[in-house]
């Protein structure tokens, strides 16, 4: 009773009048805005509506920002595939050159949308090799990144990437700085075939586990494990790939002292300017070194992982024993070199 | 609502937290993907660090969560993530100028992580973060680190001192102050100093050390951060203890509320929470208090120490400190002479030039000058500062509060060394008691009163008053030569022994009424008495009757030297006698027994008694002397002391007088009462009602048919309703449930 009173004195208390008093102040508005601060700054959160901007230039510029910072996933892949028809026309048009491209979208290698990542690898695909070569080091990075990635999409993704990258620039893959021995440790944990994790592990219990080869969270079917196997052993199989002697130049020499070097970085090996090296940052110029050290350090683990890779039939074994073919025609062509030697 | 659709990927990327909650599960089955996303780590570490200036948002956000991820679990992969305090710190020294605020903060975030997990230790992380602190131009970082600083300093000193850590630190202030004296880094030293002096964490001399360093620096801000340490420091650390035993917990209050608010867990954990604290709180109270010394006093080499500030600040003409900054150089000198008792002449005549009314702030430089005297201080350098002071300050002519501030400042000076004083300019000063205005009159009679006691020959034979007089009759009131230092004991010996032969004397009487006799030697060897003490009062106690031994008989044994003529005189000749009588005693009692520890507590406990009497009955004590107990020696002279008198006899203004009624008062805005006041404060603070406030506004139909019944309650229901009242209230007046009330 008391409270149903109460209900509808609060129900007229909306529609009464307020009196005014007085020496009073008067009541404020119910929408009343209070419009007493100051702002240092103001965000505008809606980006320009104009489509048709006439200078090329600036229509490209400001689709390469979009393909960076937009929200929506299907802004940054549209604006991904505008920078790939530029690219695509018969006389290509890159105003910012492949370094600044390579620079501004590699991040987008681990997008969250798989259209995203699609569409960069098609825009990959129709960069000039030769622009490519000397940014190798740096799309390395990321691509190791993708590769131990939570998410198994992003890591599949990445191999198509590693894949071009392989085709375009194989050898400066394997003999830049990290780009040997780092890349197999991430090829190697990306597998379950990593020796540094289990030996961590394995002093501290006397339980032995073995290193576990499903991941977070996310399904791993044999297509995915078999892919990259392959890819492994595409890159072993770069990496052990005899160098074509060079053919005498007689001008070599002179061209050697008196002409600017025609490669980007020629004395990258000395390490001049950077900061020093481990042994897994360093960079493995030729076939023997990058062998020797493979040998030393990754050969056991590979060859067990293998093994056990190709019990398993299918997908998988048959991958596995393209990565057998791969380890044993080095193996090929070391016993043919050791023979001139004897 | 709809809920969006949170896309696969999308969760898998918000994982990282998910996958370190589980790592910290199970350690030893997620090494796989630790160690995957520690090859992630590597890989953004390195994008990062090819070109940290360019590095795009995404890439620094990415590089952050995973440097947060592998903090959080680098203590369970020992072995795979032994570089990693080192990439944190060489990232953070080479690149804290440029790396994103946010990425800033976690990396030193998670090197303080690493730190509470021991995977690093202490010294690293302090010696990593600390050349940051003085480099860096961010605020914000500077902030940051300061208070990691600190709050790593405090927790690896909170179990037990951690003197190695402590002195690897406080080397390192020492070497940033010394090692380059003109730039303004120093201020980090004191800073951090202070701060750790404040919170009793250092609290011996080394700290004191690098203080003293910064005083000596060139630079002005250091400077005053050291000098302001000598000079406040130590009330700080006092305050911030007062503080610390401040907020007392009412633990029956608790009690109750346990017993009437519903039983939780929360609330239960609360609660015992709340008497563990009040236990530690207890057993804090009881714990030996820390021996702490002042600032001050852990100088080393004061002498050498004042002189240098003087010369370097003061002296140094081309010194260009600001007169705030020199005030407070100033001040910590003369508090060094004065305290240490230091002899620096040349500060006397420095000070001459200030000495004018036209000189700003000119009070505090005559509060220094009263704190830099001392009684080794020669007269002679202080004479003509006090001429100097009586004519620059006190004349007809001057305002009346300038003429109390010099008279004032001048008794300051004296208080301390009388013999800075010649009779014509004392006789001249006193004077000024007829004055018109009060503060001039007031401050006049401080001084003659003082020399009423210590010197009263100066003083014309008018002046000096009847004590004082009688006092120079009979000897008793004799001018201290220079140099000459008041014979001590030890303090309040007196009283022990007086309560000593108290307690001797109550136990014969007890013997005596119980008609036990017992031997004397018994009874010396019980209390551990001197015995030959004991034998004197036992004597006594023999001849009278009932024990009690009349004191002041003691002198009547002894050959009067000389016989006094009038009564009052008579008073004084035996009050005299009776002191050195004392005295006598005192230096026996001392000399020829141990005092036990339970002597000792007992001569606290009486000395305690004794000052405590002596503030409560002023009337017993000269104002001089009541004073001087009052105050301190380690604090300083202020400027208010010199100015106090002039404040005498003036009139507050309205608006003070206003203010000071107002002060503590709650605001009112609008025209309420003061009950209106505090509810609506207490809605505020979101606290519930009174029982009484709650049956006010009960509506008038729900409690109408209760009155109804109770009107028509029967004789017999009723005197049930009485007894049961009767009964509750004797039981704690609560009203059980289904009580029949």
């Amino acid at each position: 009773m008391g409270s149903s009173n109460r209900k509808k004195k609060e129900k007229k208390k909306d529609f009464q009048k307020a009196k005014l008093k007085v020496g009073k102040a008067k009541a404020k508005a119910a929408n009343f805005t209070d419009t007493s601060f100051k702002a240092k700054s103001i965000v505008v959160n809606q980006q320009t509506l104009v489509t048709d901007a006439t200078d090329l230039l600036e229509q490209f510029k400001q689709n390469l920002s979009l393909a960076i910072n937009a929200k929506p996933d299907n802004q940054r892949r549209d604006a991904l595939s505008y920078i790939y028809n530029q690219l695509s026309a018969k006389p290509p048009n890159n105003p910012v050159g492949t370094a600044g491209l390579l620079t501004k979208l590699l991040p987008l290698l681990s997008d969250s949308a798989s259209s995203v990542r699609a569409n960069l690898l098609k825009l990959f695909r129709v960069l000039p090799p030769s622009e490519v070569s000397p940014h190798v080091e740096k799309i390395l990075m990321y691509i190791r990144g993708g590769m131990t990635h939570l998410s198994n999409d992003v890591r599949n993704d990445t191999l198509n990437v590693m894949e071009w990258l392989l085709d375009v620039a194989g050898d400066e893959t394997v003999s830049c700085p990290g780009g040997w021995l780092k890349t197999l440790n991430s090829f190697s944990s990306m597998l379950g075939w990593n020796p540094s994790v289990t030996s961590a592990i394995s002093n501290q219990g006397w339980t032995a586990t073995s290193a576990s080869k499903t991941t977070l969270g996310t399904r791993k079917g044999p297509e995915s494990h078999a892919r990259q196997i392959q890819l492994l052993a595409k890159f072993i199989q770069i990496g052990f790939q005899r160098e074509t002697p060079a053919t005498y130049d007689p001008r070599a020499y002179w061209d050697n002292i008196y002409r600017l070097p025609a490669t980007a970085n020629p004395f990258a090996y000395l390490n001049l300017f950077g900061t020093p090296r481990d042994e897994d940052s360093e960079m493995y110029p030729n076939r023997m070194s990058r062998m020797r050290v493979f040998d030393a350090k990754w050969r056991s683990a590979i060859v067990t992982g293998m093994d056990g890779a190709k019990k398993e039939g299918g997908l998988v074994g048959r991958a596995a024993a393209s990565l057998d073919r791969a380890l044993k025609g080095e193996v090929k062509v070391k016993a043919n070199n050791s023979e001139p030697e004897q | 609502m709809v809920k969006r659709k949170v896309a696969a990927l999308e969760k898998v990327d918000a994982d990282l937290v998910n996958l370190q909650y589980k790592i910290r599960r199970d350690p030893k089955s997620y090494a796989q993907e630790f160690y995957d996303q520690w090859l992630a780590y590597d890989a953004q570490r390195q994008i990062f660090i090819a070109s940290p200036t360019t590095a795009s948002t995404d890439d620094v956000t990415k590089f952050h969560d995973l440097v947060d991820l592998v903090a959080h679990v680098a203590d369970l992969y020992p072995d795979l993530t032994a570089a990693y305090p080192d990439h944190l710190k060489e990232l953070l020294n080479q690149h804290h100028a440029i790396l994103s605020p946010e990425l800033r903060e976690k990396v030193v975030g998670s090197l303080t992580l690493l730190r509470r997990k021991d995977v690093i230790d202490s010294t690293s992380l302090l010696t990593t973060l600390f050349p940051i602190l003085i480099s860096t131009p961010s605020k914000t970082l500077r902030t940051l680190l300061y208070g990691k600083i600190i709050s790593d300093l405090r927790e690896s000193n909170s179990k037990s001192i951690n003197h190695r850590l402590n002195r690897t630190i406080q080397t390192v202030l020492h070497n940033l102050v010394t090692s380059d004296r003109t730039s303004t880094k120093g201020m980090w030293a004191t800073r951090i100093t202070r701060e750790l002096w404040r919170r009793q964490i250092w609290t011996d001399a080394k700290p004191c050390d690098v203080m003293k360093e910064a005083c000596l620096s060139d630079n002005e801000k250091v400077v005053v951060g050291g000098v302001r340490f000598f000079l406040g420091g130590d009330k700080e650390r006092e305050e911030m203890e007062d503080e610390g035993s401040d907020e007392e917990f009412d633990i029956k209050r608790a009690k109750h509320q346990s017993v009437i608010n519903k039983k939780t867990k929360k609330r239960q954990k609360a609660y015992e929470k709340a008497i563990d604290k009040v236990k530690k709180q207890e057993r804090k109270k009881s714990a030996p208090h820390p021996l702490n010394f002042s600032a001050l006093h852990l100088i080393h080499d004061p002498q050498g120490f004042a002189e240098l500030l003087f010369q370097k600040h003061l002296q140094n003409t081309k010194c260009k400190f600001s007169l705030d900054n020199k005030l407070l150089v100033l001040q910590l000198v003369t508090r060094l002479v004065g305290l240490h008792k230091l002899t620096i002449i040349s500060l006397y005549s420095w000070f001459v030039r200030y000495l004018t009314p036209k000189q700003p702030q000119v009070t505090s430089f005559l509060a220094s000058l009263a704190q830099a005297t001392h009684d080794l201080v020669p007269p002679d350098a202080i004479e003509p500062l006090m001429v100097k002071i009586a004519n620059e300050f006190v004349s007809e002519a001057s305002a009346s509060e300038v003429a109390a501030a010099g008279i004032n400042a001048i008794r300051e000076v004296a208080i301390r060394q009388p013999l800075c004083m010649t009779e014509t300019l004392l006789q001249d000063l006193v004077l000024y008691q007829r004055s018109k205005d009060k503060g001039v009159v007031m401050a006049a009679k401080g001084l003659q009163s003082l020399y009423r006691e210590v010197y009263p020959e100066l003083l014309q034979k008018k002046y000096r008053g009847k004590e004082a007089t009688m006092g120079l009759r009979s000897g008793e009131v004799k001018l201290r030569k220079f140099g000459e230092e008041e014979a001590g004991g030890i303090d309040g010996i007196e009283l022990l022994e007086e309560w000593k032969l108290e307690q001797k004397k109550r136990k014969v009487a007890e013997a005596m009424a119980s008609g036990v006799e017992k031997k004397e030697g018994e009874e010396d060897d019980e209390d551990g008495f001197n015995s030959d003490e004991w034998e004197v009062g036992s004597s006594e106690s023999d001849e009278s009757e009932d024990g009690w031994i009349n004191m002041s008989d003691d002198e009547d044994d002894e050959p009067a030297t000389k016989r006094p003529r009038t009564e009052a005189e008579a008073a004084a000749y035996v009050d005299g006698q009776e002191k050195t009588a004392e005295a006598i005693r005192v230096s026996t009692l001392a000399q020829t027994s141990i005092l036990t520890p339970a002597d000792l507590l007992k001569l606290q406990e009486l000395r305690r008694e004794a000052q405590v009497d002596r503030v409560l009955n002023p009337s017993r004590v000269s104002k001089r002397k009541k004073e001087l107990i009052l105050r301190h020696i380690d604090e300083g002279v202020t400027a208010d002391d010199i100015e106090l008198p002039a404040m005498l006899g003036k009139k507050s203004t309205k608006e003070e007088r206003v203010a000071l009624a107002k002060d503590g008062k709650p605001g009112r805005d609008e025209h309420k009462s003061t009950q209106a006041i505090k509810r609506s404060k207490k809605e505020a603070e979101g606290k519930s009602t009174t029982n009484k406030e709650k049956a006010r506004k009960k509506n008038f139909l729900m409690t109408v048919g209760k009155a109804r019944a109770k009107n028509k309650k029967s004789l017999i229901d009723r005197g049930k309703t009485l007894k049961m009242h009767i009964a509750r209230s004797k039981q704690g007046g609560r009203r059980r449930n289904r009580d029949g009330g």
